[in-house]
Parts: structure tokens; C-alpha cells; sequence
């Protein structure tokens, strides 16, 4: 048993709303049924449950029982995923293991937030000490210095960034659970002329954050099989970083995880970067992409605006990023959001891109980022491997 | 190019210690920069942690330390949480010092076209109302 001994059999996803006036068990309601009713498996099947930790209901320390009773499930595994944005691709990964445990052999995995509704999250950190008496506006302030820094060690090419902006916003204009209210196209000058907000971040380098839900259906694969399912996905490489660099009091600011996230999941898929399908990384902001092209190998350290230029990125092109649009233009459905992308890379494998399916489903690489540290990049990274097979 | 704020006239509020940061508090008392460092490794570490992030144990004692060093990378904030937006533009800088550890603050008494990465920075204690200071940096 191992990671490719499970099976992703079912996707689902809600629409993501700008201040929808819903709620994280709803839309989690909304995801479970449709689970259930693209797979066709028995709710008395499930017997493990994985949850994203959640914004809005960040006051409870009982997410993963809660979400248990509200949605009536009795289960022999019940856990969170503590990583931030990424949780939800995290979540796969715990999800084989504890299928190849033998502590269950299916589990729902929920991702489910509304904080642009209701928004309860406050910091228990670093934070209040260190960095709330100096005005660091969170995620976009430490972005700003980790971009600044990218900006003296490497240059930083506006274009390649833009290139990025407009290529994802064209993904989620083809992406009907895309928000709305990004669903419209930009042009280079748009996002030069965008306000600075952190400077060198400007607003269209950043996530709007939304309300959504997402989640997946994993199974035994020997179940998959039995079911006779038309078609189903295997999570074939998996790689995680938590808090590189720990003993260190000083490290490259540039450098991230997601190097030895990435080489463990390629190995473990037997593929190189030359040889992914089409890549779903996780993009709170657009230098994060330029960052994971750089740490997963696609190119050499400060080459990312290079790489990105000489690359076709469209849904059409040779290395298609995040087809639906991305967080940044698709909407960040809160610690939700880790799993935009995954479910995006899970729909083109089953081939159900629709107007912005890919044409090569080989494979598909998932990318994810969580939580802002102290004076550093990001705290976690993970790389997921999808491989279909019927 | 516009000035940058000091951020002088924003109240920071009473800033909650926790046990293992108390040290660090009372020195700013003096304006003393206190860091711990790791007697095993001799390592410096900021911010504050209950052991050694070098060995996890708890062998760490308190040094002063003359807090110069320079910017690591800084950012222009153009938004501010809070009472900050009434400070924008205002900058916050990574400032790595001598002895080893980042730090991050706000830079204070910085022509803004002076500000740079590689720039020599040192301490400046920022009076808080309860007789601590606040550790902010300036052009040394």
C-alpha cells in the first residue's frame, strides 16, 4: 500500500461568491451531496473525514467534530489539517495514509470557508509582539519585502508578472465558479497601472478573498476498481515543508520549501519538471508562482521572468497554470482556497475542462502555501502529483 | 519621491509580553537591546523563543548587543491596518544586524531616496507610555 494505492474519485466545488451571506456547513453540505451523487457512493461508506481549518469559524477548537455531526457522519478517522493553504492538498496525502494505516478506507475531504461573511479569525503569534506595533499589513506587507529583496538579488520583470496576471484572469473568464466580479479581462497596462499597495506589491499581484467550498472523494483503489468507476485520479508523488530552515536565525528569503517538497514528489512520481502536464500552483500573489518555478525546478533560481515569457501558459499551451483562473483571479475562497486549484487540477484529469480543457492529461502538478512566518517567506509547502487512471 | 512617515504619533497600545520575551522588555526600558543566544552553538535568535531554535534546549542567555546592521529588504506600505493608514506611506524594513538575526521594523528619520538595500541601520528606541521603547531602526 502507499499513496498510489488510493483512488480520487470524486471532485466537487461550490461557486466562489464576493459576501455570499452563507456559511462553511452549508456550502459543505452543498460539496457532500454533490460528492456523493458524482460518485454514487453511500454516505454509510464514508468512514474518515479530513477539514481545512477555517477563518470563519476560527473561535472553535472542534471544526472536524462539528463538521462531523452537521453532516451526520459516524467515522472511524477524523482529523484537521493544520497548514494554512495547504491544507487542502496536504489533506490527500493524510488521507493515503490513514487508508494505508488501515484506520479507515474512505474519506471525505472537506474544504469550506466564508470569511468575506463572517470573519472571526485573530492571531495567536509572533504577531502581536513583533509585527503589529509596526503596521505590517500582513500577507501583502511581508510579500512587499519578500518582493523587494527578489527585486535586488534578481531583478523583478513587471512583464513576466503581468503575463501571469493576464494569463490566469483569462482562465477564470472560461470559469464558471470563478467570482464574478474578476470575470473580466485586464491588459498589461491594467495591471502596471494597479494601485501599489505594499510596495512592490500592487493590488492585482494579490488574492481577493471570497466564500467557497471544495472537496474530494478518496477511496481504496481496490474499491475504485470494484466499483467499476468510468474514471478516477491517484495522487502518485507528495512532497511537504514545514518551516525550512528552522535552526537558522538568517536565510535566503528567496529560497522556499517547495526545492525539497518538489524533488520528493517528482521522485516519487518518477517525472521531471520537463514532464508535468500542467501546473496548479498555490498564488496568494504572482511572485509566489515566479518563486515555485524557480524552488520546483522548472528553471534556475532569479530565471522565472525568463521561463515565463518563453512559455505558452494558456489552458492551450505548453505548460498550462492554473486554469481556472487561479486564487488571484478566480478568488480565494479563505483557508479554502488550497484546494481552488487542486480541484481544478483533478476536473482537467477527468477531462471535464470544458472550454479551457487541457490537451494533455498525463499528469497534473498541485501546488500549496501556507502561513506567514516571522520575517520570512511562507511556513509550509507541498507538491501533489496527479496521475489519471481508469 | 514623498517622505516616509516615522509612524511617531501612532499608539501602539500596551504590547503583551510573554514569559520568555520579558527580558527583552526590560532592556528596552534602558534601551539596552537585549538577544537571546544559544550557549551551545553560540548563535544569536530574534524574536524571543523558550529554547534555542539551534538545539531546543533551553541552555539560552541574554546578550546586549549594539544592533547595528543593515537593510535586508524593506517594503513602502501605501495601506496600514488600523490607525497606520493615517501614517502611509510609512516603511517597514528586514534589518539584518551584525550579530546574525533579522529583524523587522519600521525605519525612522530616512530620507526615502536614501532608502536602500545594503543600507547601515542602527537601533532607535521609540518611547512606549508605560517606559519601555519600541525597537525601530535608523540610517547609522
Amino acid at each position: 500500500m502507499g499513496l498510489r494505492d488510493v483512488a480520487i474519485v470524486a471532485y466537487a466545488e461550490t461557486k466562489i461568491a464576493l459576501r455570499s451571506g452563507s456559511d462553511p456547513y452549508a456550502l459543505a453540505g452543498d460539496v457532500t451531496d454533490a460528492l456523493l451523487a458524482k460518485s454514487g457512493f453511500d454516505k454509510n461508506e464514508i468512514d474518515g473525514l479530513i477539514v481545512a481549518p477555517t477563518l470563519t469559524g476560527a473561535r472553535t477548537s472542534f471544526w472536524a467534530q462539528c463538521m462531523a455531526e452537521f453532516l451526520g457522519l459516524e467515522l472511524a478517522f477524523t482529523d484537521m489539517t493544520d497548514l494554512g493553504g495547504c491544507s487542502p492538498a496536504g489533506a490527500v496525502a493524510r488521507a493515503a495514509a490513514a487508508i494505508d494505516a488501515g484506520l479507515c478506507s474512505t474519506v471525505l475531504l472537506i474544504n469550506s470557508d466564508t470569511p468575506s461573511t463572517h470573519y472571526e479569525y485573530a492571531n495567536y503569534a509572533f504577531h502581536e509582539e513583533w509585527a503589529d506595533p509596526y503596521g505590517l499589513m500582513s500577507a501583502p506587507g511581508a510579500f512587499g519585502l519578500l518582493s523587494q529583496r527578489y527585486r535586488h538579488q534578481y531583478g523583478l520583470d513587471d512583464h513576466a508578472l503581468a503575463k501571469l496576471a493576464i494569463t490566469q484572469r483569462r482562465h477564470a473568464i472560461l470559469n464558471d465558479n470563478a467570482c464574478d466580479k474578476l470575470r473580466k479581462p485586464i491588459t498589461v497596462e491594467d495591471y502596471l497601472n494597479s494601485q501599489m499597495i505594499a510596495d512592490p506589491i500592487r493590488l492585482l499581484d494579490c488574492v481577493m478573498v471570497a466564500d467557497g467550498a471544495n472537496g474530494l472523494l478518496v477511496t481504496r483503489r481496490d474499491i475504485a476498481k470494484r466499483k467499476k468507476l468510468d474514471m478516477f485520479v491517484v495522487p502518485s508523488g507528495y512532497g511537504e515543508m514545514t518551516n525550512r530552515g528552522a535552526s537558522r536565525s538568517i536565510i535566503d528569503i528567496t529560497e522556499t520549501g517547495h526545492a525539497q517538497a518538489g524533488a520528493k514528489a517528482f521522485a516519487a512520481a518518477g517525472l521531471k519538471p520537463s514532464e508535468i502536464a500542467s501546473f496548479h500552483p498555490y498564488d496568494d500573489f504572482l511572485i509566489a508562482i515566479m518563486l515555485q518555478l524557480e524552488m520546483l525546478g522548472f528553471c534556475d533560481p532569479g530565471q522565472a521572468a525568463s521561463y515565463i515569457h518563453a512559455t505558452d501558459l494558456g489552458f492551450d499551451g505548453t505548460l498550462p497554470l492554473n486554469t481556472g483562473g487561479g486564487q488571484i483571479s478566480a478568488g480565494q475562497p479563505g483557508l479554502a482556497g488550497g484546494g481552488t486549484n487542486l480541484i481544478e487540477a483533478v476536473r482537467q484529469l477527468f477531462g471535464e475542462g470544458g472550454a479551457r480543457q487541457v490537451k494533455n492529461r498525463e499528469n497534473a502538478l498541485v501546488t500549496g502555501i501556507g502561513w506567514i512566518p516571522y520575517g520570512r517567506n511562507w511556513g509550509s509547502s507541498v507538491a501533489l502529483i496527479l496521475t489519471p487512471d481508469a | 519621491m514623498e517622505a516616509i512617515d516615522d509612524t511617531f504619533d501612532i499608539s501602539r497600545g500596551a504590547i503583551a509580553s510573554r514569559p520568555f520575551s520579558q527580558a527583552f522588555w526590560d532592556g528596552s526600558r534602558e534601551k539596552k537591546l537585549l538577544l537571546q543566544r544559544c550557549v551551545r552553538t553560540g548563535q544569536y535568535q530574534f524574536f524571543p523563543r523558550p529554547v534555542s531554535i539551534a538545539t531546543g534546549r533551553k541552555d539560552i542567555e541574554w546578550c546586549e548587543v549594539d544592533g547595528r546592521g543593515e537593510v535586508y529588504s524593506f517594503s513602502i506600505a501605501r495601506r496600514g491596518p488600523g490607525q497606520f493608514q493615517q501614517a502611509v506611506p510609512y516603511a517597514l524594513i528586514i534589518a539584518r544586524l551584525d550579530v546574525g538575526v533579522d529583524i523587522m521594523a519600521n525605519i525612522v528619520r530616512c530620507p526615502a531616496e536614501e532608502l536602500a538595500i545594503g543600507m547601515r541601520v542602527k537601533p532607535f528606541w521609540m518611547p512606549l507610555p508605560d517606559g519601555r521603547h519600541l525597537l525601530q531602526f535608523q540610517p547609522d
